[in-house]
Formats: structure tokens, C-alpha cells, sequence
């Protein structure tokens, strides 16, 4: 009988110690790693862009880690392929939330993203998106984040700036897809709304290179300009548009800046929105050395989104709180004010930042004005 | 005028497509293989062109070896994996199953060598542009309608012309006849699989050196082939090549009426009306 008794105080004093060594001790010890995931296209059409996204996360994971990682914790990336899918980014967004506990994901594309974001909000699990533009993921979510404007916003700096160019009749070239016809939604409302008379609109697929006979139909319209919303095939698009010798100008928005299609001579004159940001020479470099690639557009914003996301963890630990999605979203918006690789500030869940009309010429993108859109 | 050059657009498209068509057709009706690797093969020929053009390979020799190694690979595919499934007993499915798994094979190798991105060919004189009237085209597109037509010609004149053609034609028509008068069915079959990859290679080069090469670009032309093979007559090379060149430019003209994103499923729509009234194909009495 005593012996059962003192088993039991034994049991009593082992639950108890484990339950206060679990209340007092901090919230994560301090050698251990925090892993991240990041769903992105890392094989099919979209694979170029997301190839440059995965490489900005880690260029900055990476120099992160080198310093020593945030208050002595590593940080690990965990990449998952969607193949720019929706269907196979709520696998992968199940796999890193279920199996791996991560408490935040990047993303990009808007259909992958919008697939997301109800699995988002129900797990509270934070995703940075610093590629989508979709107007829906402004609103998909309160723990959807978006770190670039959404189309909408550079419709609306476009479509203004073509009617003060006169160029007030316009067709619009649009991918079959979230972020095509988002973008081309947006040119319908706000390019009346500016002045303009949208004459004719054709459909194209997602990776599919033969335009001419969408852009053939659009030039039998007569408009002034064409506007284009389509993400991938940019090289044989504007050698289709060059082959049919047009007479109206082309525009489009961030998309169009495909640094292979900035090369090519057959896209002299067109112009673009760009959403502003630099990177400083040496970083540049860095990246060049590690990689052997420009850091172009979406290694920048996604290096940005990184650098965000580190400084979000690095107050999340220094207020003793465990790193979990809800924590990372409150202090987020708590710190509101990012100086990354431009200043960016969050008064919704999508960030304010500038947004240029560039035009390419001579293999050059060069920036004709910048506007700052809300 | 917007018609007329949508027209031509369409043939240059269709002829391609039709060259895609008989090589599929030759190689189905020879050994009745749902040959779907052969959309693998179609792709990895544009990139062993891309290959070698950028290596600085002149651009005729890179065209005839890349279909040199597509030949290899169509004999090496028939020779090391339908035969022995055929030894084997496989059934047709099997044979399905294991010809998607090589395209499957064939398309991630060259997803991981050469990357998913849309690759263009280094060749500036590709996409020169020659004017006539109203209409406007590149060399490449000129030269895929040329080539693509003299490789119908010339399929025509091997299978009707040739002692090996003719050989092949037996062995479609009856391979336990054929076999009994010494014909050896399955040395047609490398054969007539390794000539049908030779002819899809040249498309295969053509049509990227205008549009750009995907790793997973192959497919939607083979479906599309194929069912011109289906609608033209199983077993007819004319069939094939014309009702894939009448797809292309129903897709093109379709464009005049209705918007682009219903073009394809129009286009179709009217192909399984008109196969319900013509199940065997448009040229089935022509075999």
C-alpha cells in the first residue's frame, strides 16, 4: 500500500515537473531551427519565375543563417513544387502545415494562392505572396499578405496614363486564368472610367505560344493600343506582334518584364507598369556569383518578402511568444513599416509601394515616370 | 483581309500537325500501339536541335541528326519495350500504361537537363519576316509548310512505291499473313516505329524554331493528331494529314465568329458530330 503511494506521488511529481518545465521554459530553445515553407513553380511554364522566387528566399535565408540566424535560431526553407496548379498547392500546403508544423508559406501565382486561402484562414497559417497580383487575394484572406499591389492598382496608373496619351481605343490580349482575367476585369472597369473605349478582348492559354490568331482578330479592331495580361511565353509574343508589323502601341502590366523579352529587339516600344524595386550593386553581384543569374524582378520580391519575414520572427522571439502563424500575422501588421529593398507599408493586407511606367528599348526597360498607388 | 492570313496561319499550323498525324498514323495502323511516347519523341527532337544549334552546329545538319537520334530512339523504344511486352503477353492497356510511362521519362529528362523555361532557338533567321501582299510570314513558318508537304509526298511515295513501303502495308493489313510469307512482323515493327519517329522529328524542330521549346509542349499536338488520324480513317496517310491541316485552320477561320477560349471546343464539338455520322473516318474507303 505505501509502495503504491509512493509510486503515485513519484507519477504526481514527474507530471508536475514536465508541466512546469513546459510552462517556464521559453518559447523555443534557442539552437533550434524554425522551418518555413514556400509553395512555388519550380517545373512547368511557370518554373522560370518560380525558380528566380525560391532563389530570392534563399539568398536571404542564407545570408541570414551565415550571421548566425535570428537570436541564435537557423532558419530552414522548405520548397515545394505546385507546378503553378491550384489543385497541387493544397496538397503541398496540407504536407508543410500537417507533417512539417510550418507556421508560415510563401506563395505566388493568384490561382494557387486563391486555392490557398481559405485553408489559410481556417489553419491560421500566414502566406506572403510578393508575385501574385490578382485583385482577389487583397481580399482572400486575413492571413493571405501581399507585398506588391494587385493588378488593379497598376490597370489604374496605366489606363489613366493612355488617355492622357491619347490613346483612348484599346484591345486587351488576356491569359485564361486568375491572373489574366483579373487583369483584364480591371482594364474593362478602368479604362472607361479614364476615358477609353475597350473595342474587342481575346482569350489565350496558360504557356501556349502561338498568339497570331488572337492577335490578328485584336488588330481587326483598329485600336490605339493593346493591352496584354498574360504571365509566361513573352519572347514569342512580342515576335509575333513585331512579324505583324502593328500600328498601335502595346502595353501591359509587371508580367511583361521578362528580362529575355527585354533583350529582344522585337520588343522595342513596348510599355509596361513595373512595380519599383532596386537592389543594391553588391547584392546584385551576390546573387550573380551564387546563382549565375541576373537577380531580376521576382528574385527581389521575394528576397524582400524574406527580409520582411525575418523581422517579423526576429520580434515574434524577442517578445518570448512561439513562432506560430497567428503570432506572425499580429506582429506583422504590429510592425506595419518595412525599409527592405523599398519601403513598403501595410495598412491592408496588401502593401503600398511605387509603381512605374517603364518602356523597353534597345534591350533596356527604362522607367518614363513612377506613381505611388494606394 | 484578316481571313486570308488566318488561313494561312492555319495551314502552316495544320501542315506541321499533319506531319505529326501520319507519323502517328503509320505506326498505329502498322503495330495497332497507341504510340504516346511518340509526343516525347516529337519534343526531344526540337531540343537536340536546340542542342547542337547552340553549340554551333549549322542548322541543316542539326535538323538531320537530331531526326538520326529520333530514329534510334523510336527502334530503341519499339525494339526494348512494346516487343517484350508483346513477348510477354501484355495486353493493349499494359502496353498504354508503359508507353505514357516512357513519355513521362523522355519529358522530365528534359525538364531537368535543359529546365522547364520556353526556350528559342538561336537562329535570328527564323524569325525574319517575308511579305507578300497582304500577308506576312516568317522563314520558319514558310519553311514548315514546304517541308511539311514534301514529307507527306514523300510518305506517300515510301509506303505506295517502295518494296519496304509495300512491306509495311502488308504487315498493317495482316501480320499472320505476312508472317507466314517470311516477312518477320516484328523487324516491320522496328522499323515502321523508328521511320514514324523520324518524321515527327522534323515538325518537332520546325514548329519550335518559330514558337519556343516546352518539355511538356509535345502532348497537345499528338491529341490533336490523333484524332485527325481517327476522323480522316485509321490507316489513311491522306486522311490524316488533310483532316489535321482542316483542324488547324477550322481552329484558325473559327476565330472570325467566335471568341478564341470556344475555338478549340467548337472546333472538336463539330469533329464528333461528324464522327457520328462517319464512325470509320472521312477517307476510310481509301485504305
Amino acid at each position: 500500500m505505501i509502495k503504491v503511494q509512493g509510486t503515485r506521488r513519484a507519477f504526481a511529481a514527474v507530471v508536475t515537473s514536465v508541466l512546469l518545465s513546459g510552462l517556464l521554459r521559453p518559447a523555443m530553445a534557442a539552437d533550434e531551427t524554425i522551418r518555413l515553407g514556400a509553395i512555388l513553380p519550380l517545373t512547368g511554364p511557370g518554373a522560370v519565375v518560380g525558380t528566380q522566387e525560391m532563389r530570392g528566399i534563399q539568398f536571404a535565408m542564407d545570408a541570414a543563417n551565415a550571421k548566425g540566424g535570428v537570436q541564435g535560431h537557423k532558419i530552414e526553407v522548405i520548397f515545394e513544387d505546385n507546378q503553378a496548379k491550384p489543385d497541387v498547392s493544397v496538397l503541398s500546403f496540407n504536407k508543410l502545415v500537417d507533417l512539417q508544423k510550418v507556421p508560415m508559406i510563401f506563395t505566388g501565382y493568384s490561382g494557387p494562392s486563391l486555392a490557398m486561402a481559405p485553408l489559410a484562414t481556417r489553419k491560421k497559417i500566414l502566406m506572403i505572396n510578393a508575385g501574385a497580383q490578382s485583385d482577389k487575394l487583397t481580399k482572400a484572406s486575413p492571413y493571405l499578405v501581399n507585398t506588391l499591389p494587385s493588378t488593379g492598382d497598376e490597370v489604374a496608373v496605366m489606363a489613366k496614363y493612355l488617355v492622357q496619351q491619347g490613346k483612348k481605343k484599346a484591345a486587351v490580349l488576356f491569359e485564361n486564368d486568375a491572373a489574366g482575367i483579373g487583369g483584364r476585369d480591371d482594364f474593362l472597369e478602368l479604362f472607361p472610367k479614364a476615358g477609353g473605349t475597350i473595342l474587342a478582348q481575346e482569350a489565350v492559354q496558360f504557356g501556349q505560344t502561338d498568339y497570331r490568331p488572337a492577335l490578328l482578330k485584336l488588330a481587326a479592331a483598329k485600336p490605339d493600343v493593346l493591352y496584354v495580361v498574360i504571365t509566361a511565353g513573352m519572347v514569342p509574343l512580342v515576335q509575333q506582334l513585331k512579324q505583324m508589323n502593328p500600328d498601335f502601341l502595346v502595353a501591359g502590366t509587371t508580367f511583361m518584364a521578362d528580362p529575355a523579352a527585354i533583350a529582344d529587339p522585337a520588343s522595342n516600344g513596348i510599355i509596361h507598369t513595373q512595380v519599383q524595386i532596386d537592389a543594391p550593386p553588391e547584392l546584385s553581384a551576390a546573387f550573380k556569383a551564387k546563382y549565375g543569374d541576373d537577380m531580376d524582378f521576382f528574385a527581389r520580391q521575394y528576397y524582400n518578402a524574406a527580409q520582411i519575414m525575418l523581422t517579423v520572427i526576429d520580434k515574434v522571439l524577442s517578445e518570448k511568444k512561439p513562432v506560430t502563424g497567428e503570432n506572425l500575422h499580429d506582429t506583422l501588421f504590429a510592425i506595419r513599416k518595412f525599409q527592405g529593398l523599398i519601403p513598403m507599408e501595410f495598412k491592408s493586407n496588401t502593401a503600398t509601394v511605387p509603381i512605374g511606367i517603364n518602356k523597353m528599348e534597345n534591350g533596356k526597360d527604362v522607367t518614363l515616370l513612377q506613381v505611388t498607388a494606394e | 483581309m484578316v481571313w486570308l492570313q488566318l488561313l494561312v496561319n492555319g495551314l502552316v499550323t495544320g501542315s506541321a500537325l499533319g506531319v505529326v498525324a501520319i507519323s502517328f498514323a503509320l505506326i498505329y495502323a502498322t503495330t495497332k500501339i497507341f504510340h504516346v511516347a511518340h509526343a516525347g519523341v516529337y519534343t526531344l527532337a526540337g531540343y537536340l536541335a536546340w542542342s547542337l544549334v547552340s553549340h554551333g552546329v549549322p542548322d541543316v545538319l542539326a535538323l538531320l541528326l537530331a531526326i538520326l537520334c529520333c530514329t534510334a530512339l523510336g527502334a530503341l523504344i519499339q525494339h526494348q519495350l512494346y516487343a517484350r511486352l508483346e513477348r510477354r503477353r501484355a495486353t493493349h492497356l499494359v502496353v498504354l500504361i508503359a508507353s505514357l510511362g516512357a513519355l513521362a521519362v523522355i519529358q522530365n529528362v528534359i525538364a531537368a537537363v535543359y529546365s522547364s523555361n520556353i526556350l528559342q532557338f538561336p537562329v535570328p533567321w527564323s524569325s525574319r519576316v517575308v511579305t507578300v501582299g497582304t500577308l506576312r510570314l516568317n522563314w520558319a513558318q514558310i519553311l514548315t509548310v514546304v517541308l511539311s508537304v514534301l514529307a507527306y509526298a514523300g510518305t506517300m511515295w515510301f509506303a505506295h512505291r517502295t518494296i519496304l513501303g509495300k512491306q509495311i502495308r502488308a504487315v498493317a493489313s495482316n501480320p499472320f499473313l505476312a508472317e507466314i510469307t517470311r516477312l518477320r512482323p516484328q523487324r516491320i515493327y522496328v522499323i515502321v516505329v523508328a521511320i514514324g519517329s523520324a518524321i515527327v522529328a522534323l515538325p518537332g524542330v520546325l514548329v519550335p524554331l518559330d514558337l519556343g521549346l516546352q518539355p511538356y509542349g509535345g502532348v497537345t499536338p499528338l491529341l490533336t493528331a490523333t484524332i485527325a488520324m481517327i476522323a480522316g480513317g485509321v490507316g489513311s496517310i491522306t486522311g490524316a494529314f488533310v483532316l489535321a491541316v482542316g483542324i488547324a485552320v477550322l481552329q484558325n477561320l473559327s476565330l472570325l465568329v467566335i471568341p478564341g477560349e470556344w475555338s478549340i471546343g467548337v472546333t472538336f464539338f463539330i469533329f464528333v458530330i461528324f464522327m457520328l455520322f462517319r464512325p470509320t473516318g472521312l477517307f476510310a474507303k481509301a485504305r
